[in-house]
């Protein structure tokens, strides 16, 4: 039946909740394209033999090629809009450099999206606050304190914060440091935040 | 150097200053560790924490982060050896010492910069005075080279005359020295023979918040918590408990007079710390009142509850108290509320006809909620069970944190948690105690009793932690005393040995002094332990803080005990 593959491919992505990126289904995507070049064809020739001959039995069959072609268009594009919007949720997430394993389930497109991405968000943080402008992604929660106690879960080796100085990540340890910088540690699984 | 004012001379110079907390494994550290981190938390001082469990682990931490840390508090380690001799650090690093290991090193002492010990010196110190420990080399050379240039210009019939005389100069003062030496020599080994613990660490530091008017009811309630565990691992004497606990009071005073000023009392999630002339049976809120009593060291030595005849004992004395036994064997909340309510004054009137004058112990308990009411030994009971759990995957570390955790009071699982296990670890010391007085395991090795845990023995591996295995030593002394006639085992101190690494083969090894009413609680172990490994060049690592805890290769254990049984003779 027509528009089978499409909706397995965004059942497959749909499986993948909660803004995790699978790889990009190039094959996928290509058969459905391949489907709705064919479908496109069909149609052509009905739709000529049809004006030439006159067979208007034709017609529904052209309709009904026409219905699967939109809904094959309708289904790529939601595909890949949703990858679209969880990559951008990435750069919230992750920061500008975002991990291998990652940049390998994102096709050259997708990478050069985020790139334009990235530049953009870069450009509006500069233009606000003044001359240095203001780093957005940090504080996504109204802090509470400017200094938080983090425990270490993992061993993550050396550390800088913002005065040169340098602290040893060992796993169960704890340190009290400021706020902006164990935020994206944080986020990645490294250090977590103690609350007493 | 000894600090006399805690806050300009520590607080004051670290609160701009990023600061490495080395903290080592015991409940009246954690404590300490606690309240410091919370005053830290009200001045954000940027600091660093780190467990430490042994020597080894010190220096490691040590090295790893002295690049980075010039400041360094150690808590409850660092103050009985030389300090910078062992960690050599860089000019710069300044160590701040709050320790309850006692006796102070010397050179920790009289080391003007790097070293600063927050301890208070009324605390009966007795370190020998510098002069007669330490000498400055160069005024005996000066004199030498005086005295020869001299002689060297006088003319020879002159000369010889003088070298006489400096020869006999110098022969005098070779005695002097060596007299000095002798005497320094008897000085240190007397000041350093025996071990024992000086003021809770939590306390001192609960002292530092009190003069910052910082101090809030947690980290009162957490000095109470570090004294309690002074308490109940036996390391500080009565007298000294009593006196602190005094000192405890008036601040606990001092925080509940605020409550009562109030027009509204406090809410009842507020925390109430009140002062407790409570039963000396461990966690028996949280248990039953019959577990409980089996299962702590008091009753269980006055009753001897390893032989039938003590089983009788207690049923006797259960039903002097008229207490129901289908009563005394539910959980403690569940107990019909006509049993609970002069419980108390019940069991201490019946326990002075049992010869068990001191029931009742002060100590304080706290109070939040309608459903959490704690004493301050069943929190060091909890605490130390989490913090030496033996559970497969959980390293030393992992155990730290868990314990540290559990001191909070948002943490309340965890607390809970700690409870069941540390019931769990007392009925392992009771069974433990009561297989070895009836298989008779302990024996006397003439200066001192021994006793050794198989590989076999069941629960044998919660022995295998320094604290559990103390705990165990001292119940297994008194119990020992209690049952024995022989009058002169009765003043003889007691060594235990119990399996520690399986597959490193070795065991771990300490001795604790006679049990006696009105005992010092003074050690002499370590160096005991030390000299014998010299002789017998057995292969032992004494990495604890407690020099009396040692761990020792299986091999090499008869050769150390008959060193031992020599040195002690």
């Amino acid at each position: 039946m027509f528009c089978e593959k499409a909706i397995e491919i965004i059942r497959e992505l749909h499986r993948m909740g909660d803004g995790q990126l699978p790889a990009f289904n190039e094959d996928g995507i290509r058969q459905v394209l391949e489907e709705m070049k064919a479908l496109y064809e069909q149609n052509q020739s009905d739709v000529n033999e049809a004006k030439s001959e006159g067979k208007s039995e034709l017609i529904p069959t052209i309709k009904f090629r026409h219905c699967c072609l939109l809904r094959n268009q309708r289904c790529v594009t939601a595909y890949l809009y949703d990858r679209l919007l969880r990559i951008r949720a990435l750069r919230w997430e992750y920061g500008s450099v975002l991990p291998t394993n990652i940049r390998f389930h994102m096709c050259a497109e997708e990478l050069e999206w985020f790139n334009q991405y990235k530049k953009s968000l870069a450009t509006f943080m500069r233009s606000l606050g003044g001359e240095e402008g203001l780093d957005i992604t940090q504080d996504m929660k109204p802090p509470k304190s400017l200094y938080i106690e983090v425990r270490c879960l993992k061993d993550h080796g050396e550390f800088e914060i913002d005065d040169g100085t340098i602290i040893l990540l060992k796993k169960n340890s704890q340190h009290f440091l400021p706020r902006w910088k164990c935020e994206q540690l944080i986020r990645q699984g490294v250090l977590e935040h103690i609350m007493s | 150097m000894f600090i006399t004012d805690i806050r300009k001379e520590f607080y004051d110079f670290v609160v701009n200053q990023r600061v490495a907390l080395l903290v080592s494994s015991d409940i009246d550290a954690l404590c300490a560790c606690k309240i410091l981190q919370a005053l830290f938390h009200c001045d954000q001082v940027q600091y660093t924490l780190v467990p430490v469990t042994g020597w080894q682990d010190l220096g490691t931490a040590f090295l790893e982060h002295k690049e980075q840390f010039r400041y360094f508090v150690l808590i409850n380690c660092g103050a009985n050896v030389d300090l910078l001799e062992t960690l050599q650090p860089e000019e710069d690093s300044i160590f701040f010492i709050c320790d309850t290991h006692r006796p102070v090193d010397v050179v920790n002492v009289y080391n003007d910069t790097q070293v600063k010990l927050m301890i208070k010196q009324d605390d009966d110190l007795g370190v020998p005075s510098y002069d007669d420990i330490f000498r400055d080399e160069e005024e005996e050379g000066g004199d030498d080279s005086g005295n020869e240039s001299d002689g060297g210009s006088e003319p020879s019939g002159k000369r010889r005359r003088y070298d006489e005389g400096e020869v006999e100069r110098r022969i005098e003062r070779q005695r002097a020295t060596r007299e000095w030496e002798a005497r320094r020599r008897e000085i240190l080994f007397d000041y350093e023979q025996y071990e024992y613990h000086g003021t809770s660490a939590a306390m001192v530091i609960f002292e530092l918040a009190w003069v910052l008017t910082k101090d809030t009811k947690d980290m009162l309630w957490w000095a109470i918590i570090g004294l309690t565990d002074q308490w109940v691992h036996d390391k500080i004497t009565h007298m000294k408990y009593v006196t602190d606990i005094a000192t405890l009071q008036r601040h606990v005073s001092r925080h509940n007079h605020r409550n009562e000023d109030e027009d509204n009392s406090l809410s009842i999630d507020c925390m109430r710390i009140s002062f407790e002339y409570d039963l000396r049976l461990a966690l028996y809120q949280h248990w039953s009142l019959f577990e409980s009593i089996c299962n702590s060291s008091y009753t269980s030595c006055n009753f001897k509850l390893w032989s039938m005849h003590g089983q009788k004992k207690l049923q006797e004395f259960l039903a002097d108290m008229g207490l129901p036994l289908k009563q005394v064997k539910q959980k403690f909340n569940s107990m019909d509320m006509s049993v609970k309510e002069n419980l108390r004054e019940v069991i201490e009137e019946s326990s002075n006809k049992y010869g068990m004058k001191d029931i009742r112990i002060q100590t304080f308990g706290v109070h939040f909620g309608f459903k959490n009411r704690f004493l301050a030994s069943d929190v060091v009971h909890a605490a130390a069970a989490l913090l030496e759990s033996t559970e497969k995957d959980e390293s030393p570390g992992d155990n730290f944190i868990k314990a540290l955790d559990c001191l909070s009071r948002s943490n309340l699982e965890r607390l809970h948690g700690g409870i069941d296990l540390a019931k769990k670890k007392l009925m392992a010391i009771q069974q433990t105690v009561a297989s070895c007085i009836c298989t008779n395991l302990i024996l006397s090795q003439g200066p001192f009793l021994y006793c050794y845990l198989l590989e076999g023995t069941p629960d044998v591996k919660l022995f295998s932690k320094p604290m559990a295995l103390t705990l165990l030593c001292k119940y297994l002394l008194k119990a020992f005393v209690r049952s024995t006639r022989n009058k002169r085992c009765k003043l003889l101190p007691l060594i235990i040995a119990a399996p520690m690494d399986v597959e490193k083969r070795t065991v771990i090894v300490l001795g604790i002094p006679p049990e006696s009413e009105t005992s010092d609680k003074k050690n002499f172990f370590g160096r005991a332990f030390e000299k014998a490994a010299e002789s017998t060049s057995s292969r032992t690592l004494h990495d604890h803080f407690d020099t009396s805890i040692i761990e020792l290769k299986m091999e090499d254990r008869t050769k150390f005990l008959d060193a031992l049984i020599t040195l002690l003779s």
